[in-house]
């Protein structure tokens, strides 16, 4: 199995997994879903170092353990956190069905591969599909966050939007410093952190997450 | 080491505020940051220091026009804000306050794309919990939206940064994302990645800024939270979010991509302030069409920057007052809820005849914001007027002017009615006046009126020194090297307009 396929494998599954949070019906099963493409993509820059012929450097490994302890662990922490103190409703309540949000999802991934099939990437992409299943990945999290109606699925689906950029970002693994993209990592920690807040604030003023609810406050 | 300094300091006293939580210590902190921060600047305008092209920070002229603001008009915000706050508030807020300092100094200080990026987004997380300052359901939900509409935007823009990235790989060797680096090479970019960078950044910084089609934050924002931060937001986080935008121009400008440049900054700029003409009318909460006002000056700053040199300089003329203006209208709202209790523009009457001092500055304000002659805001309008002219766009020149028009008409016949107008009886809602009235009182009204001597003074005579570094950060916009100041054309033209 060259280091190609594994590449290819791992971007099917992170694309496959974000079509899985798509269908999920619970909150808890949403966010492990999220919590296990995070790891998947933790290990990127390792494999994308490799198909480029360079051996383990310490950008990559750095980035492996701030993605792991972040991403994998220390934001769907704070998430499951919030859901599960006090009473809430544990489904994900959408304006669009599941099944409608898969197919819609499929559709928007279908979009990002012709789309990417006429960018022409320059340089040498690690695999064909990067920008394909990083477009989709983006797209993705966009429907989650303009589909579902808690704020907490609205986070989970910036979440979801900033892993591809994430992938996106592979591309250019040589010329962020190491610096800045564990700057981006803490900001979109920290973000998380700070929303996780205010949904605890939104749910102890309104007895739900529901930002629908939210929105007729009069534009005057 | 003096940048170094300048970042850190803010910093510094956002620590001791969460440290030393007693008693009123967070006026003492707030005040000495500001103007230790303040003192750091005058500092480098003495001794510029130069950086290497690939440094991570380091001040060029833009960055360094637009610190100067921020420092000044934090510092205002500072004294008025010991005046303003009573015990209400909480050392985490002052230090929220500090920390936004410091990461706006590092916006205004980083030469690499990516780490303004960083400082950007955690400029916005900084001001979350000070928007969230009144509690309660409607403050909630601003707090709400701009979080989650700036990080989606802001999601945007590094989407835009990395792929401005991605257009460098044809340019041989190892080459940073610092704009020193990037614009001499900016000739071999590939331009569809290069322009679909741009384009990203433009969208996601410039809902940052609140340009037209991902403004709607800002009024809730802005309503919800205290007028100190309101000013804050106004008139120093949406520059750091210009300077964002500016240097993606200055890079896509130095590759000759100048043409597309302008076609879309004008094209956001002009959609901003048509945008802000239809909300202004009918607009019944003061600090609501305040918000507007600020969408609306956002477009005017982008509109100049997409026409060319002459548009530039006027653009920086435009965010110089636009700081000063906010900063003096925001103060001026604070200080009108501490007298009425109430930001409805229908219940404040005869602000002129009951308190003459605020009458005045309200009014000073107003004249600004609207561009009146002899403030600064009239000579960068007339400015970007000129330069649309003198590219041949009639079609922006025609619809800038309809649209700053109905502005103005919106906006005088909301405020004046403030201002002259018969006072209403108080008799219904004695002014509950806190305790040491008086001294908050001139600590409040001090910097307001500081900032608005510093606006009429700077719109009827500007030194040359402050000519000299707006013309060097529109040079470095447009031109990217500072030895093509025939951007003086613009400066000639304004020159010209006041004689």
């Amino acid at each position: 199995m060259s280091l190609h396929t594994v590449m290819d494998a791992a971007l099917v599954l992170i694309l496959l997994l974000g079509l899985t949070m798509l269908s999920a019906g619970r909150l808890a099963t949403c966010i492990r879903i999220f919590a296990i493409q995070c790891l998947v993509l933790a290990f990127m820059p390792l494999v994308t170092e490799w198909v480029h012929g360079e051996g383990v450097t310490r950008h990559a490994l750095v980035m492996l353990l701030g993605t792991i302890s972040l991403k994998v662990l220390l934001i769907p922490w704070v998430l499951l956190r919030t859901i599960r103190t006090g009473e809430i409703h544990r489904e994900i309540e959408s304006f669009i069905g599941f099944t409608a949000s898969v197919v819609i999802g499929a559709m928007l991934a279908a979009g990002a591969f012709a789309v990417s099939a006429r960018l022409t990437v320059p340089g040498d992409p690690p695999s064909d599909l990067l920008v394909p299943v990083a477009l989709s990945t983006l797209m993705i999290g966009l429907l989650v966050l303009v589909s579902r109606t808690k704020a907490i699925t609205q986070v989970l689906g910036y979440l979801v939007m900033e892993n591809g950029i994430y992938l996106f970002g592979l591309l250019l693994l040589r010329q962020m410093p190491i610096l800045v993209e564990l700057g981006i990592l803490l900001d979109v920690f920290v973000g998380v952190f700070v929303m996780a807040i205010v949904v605890y604030h939104i749910r102890r003023e309104f007895d739900h997450m529901d930002t629908h609810v939210l929105e007729p406050a009069k534009e005057s | 080491m003096l940048l170094a300094a300048l970042i850190v300091c803010p910093l510094v006293f956002s620590g001791l505020c969460l440290l030393l939580r007693r008693g009123a210590a967070w006026r003492l902190f707030l005040v000495a940051g500001a103007a230790l921060h303040l003192a750091i600047v005058l500092g480098t305008w003495r001794a510029p220091a130069p950086f290497a092209p690939d440094a991570l920070i380091g001040l060029d002229a833009p960055g360094h026009l637009l610190l100067t603001l921020v420092s000044v008009l934090f510092l205002a915000v500072a004294i008025y804000s010991v005046g303003y706050h009573q015990q209400a508030l909480v050392s985490q807020q002052v230090a929220c306050m500090l920390a936004m300092l410091c990461v706006l100094s590092l916006v205004c200080a980083s030469q690499h794309l990516g780490l303004l990026w960083v400082a950007l987004e955690a400029a916005s997380l900084t001001a979350t919990p000070l928007i969230y300052f009144r509690l309660g359901p409607r403050s909630l939900q601003a707090t709400w939206k701009f979080l989650l509409m700036n990080s989606v935007g802001i999601a945007l823009a590094l989407l835009g940064t990395l792929a401005l990235g991605l257009s460098t790989t044809p340019v041989p060797g190892p080459i940073s994302l610092a704009v020193g680096q990037l614009t001499p090479l900016a000739a071999g970019l590939d331009p569809v990645w290069l322009r679909a960078g741009f384009l990203l950044a433009l969208v996601g910084f410039g809902t940052k800024m609140g340009l037209a089609p991902l403004q709607s934050w800002k009024p809730d924002a802005y309503g919800e939270s205290p007028p100190t931060v309101a000013a804050l937001l106004a008139g120093g986080m949406t520059l750091g979010a210009f300077l964002a935008i500016l240097r993606f121009v200055q890079v896509a400008n130095a590759a000759g991509q100048s043409q597309f440049v302008a076609f879309w900054l004008i094209g956001f700029g002009l959609l901003s302030i048509a945008t802000a003409a239809v909300f202004v009318i009918g607009g019944t909460d003061y600090r609501r069409l305040l918000a507007y006002t600020s969408v609306e000056h956002m477009g005017v700053l982008v509109l100049g920057t997409g026409l060319g040199v002459a548009g530039s300089y006027a653009a920086m003329l435009h965010a110089l007052h636009n700081t000063l203006n906010k900063g003096v209208l925001f103060l001026v709202a604070g200080l009108l809820w501490r007298l009425y209790r109430t930001n409805r523009t229908g219940e404040i009457r005869g602000v002129l005849a009951r308190h003459p001092l605020v009458g005045v500055l309200l009014l000073l304000g107003l004249c600004a914001t609207c561009g009146l002659p002899p403030f600064g805001m009239f000579y960068s309008e007339l400015g970007i007027l000129l330069a649309a002219a003198g590219q041949g766009r009639w079609w922006t020149l025609a619809l800038f002017v309809l649209t700053l028009g109905v502005l103005f008409v919106g906006l005088v016949s909301a405020v004046l009615p403030m201002a002259f107008g018969e006072p209403v009886e108080v008799s219904k809602r004695p002014p509950q006046h806190p305790a040491g009235w008086g001294w908050r009182r001139v600590a409040m009204l001090l910097p307001t009126a500081a900032l608005a001597l510093l606006a009429l003074g700077l719109g009827i005579y500007q030194p040359p020194a402050v000519r000299d570094a707006l013309k060097s950060a529109a040079a470095t916009v447009v031109a990217s090297t500072p030895s093509t100041v025939a951007g003086a054309a613009g400066a000639d033209l304004i020159a010209e307009a006041r004689r």
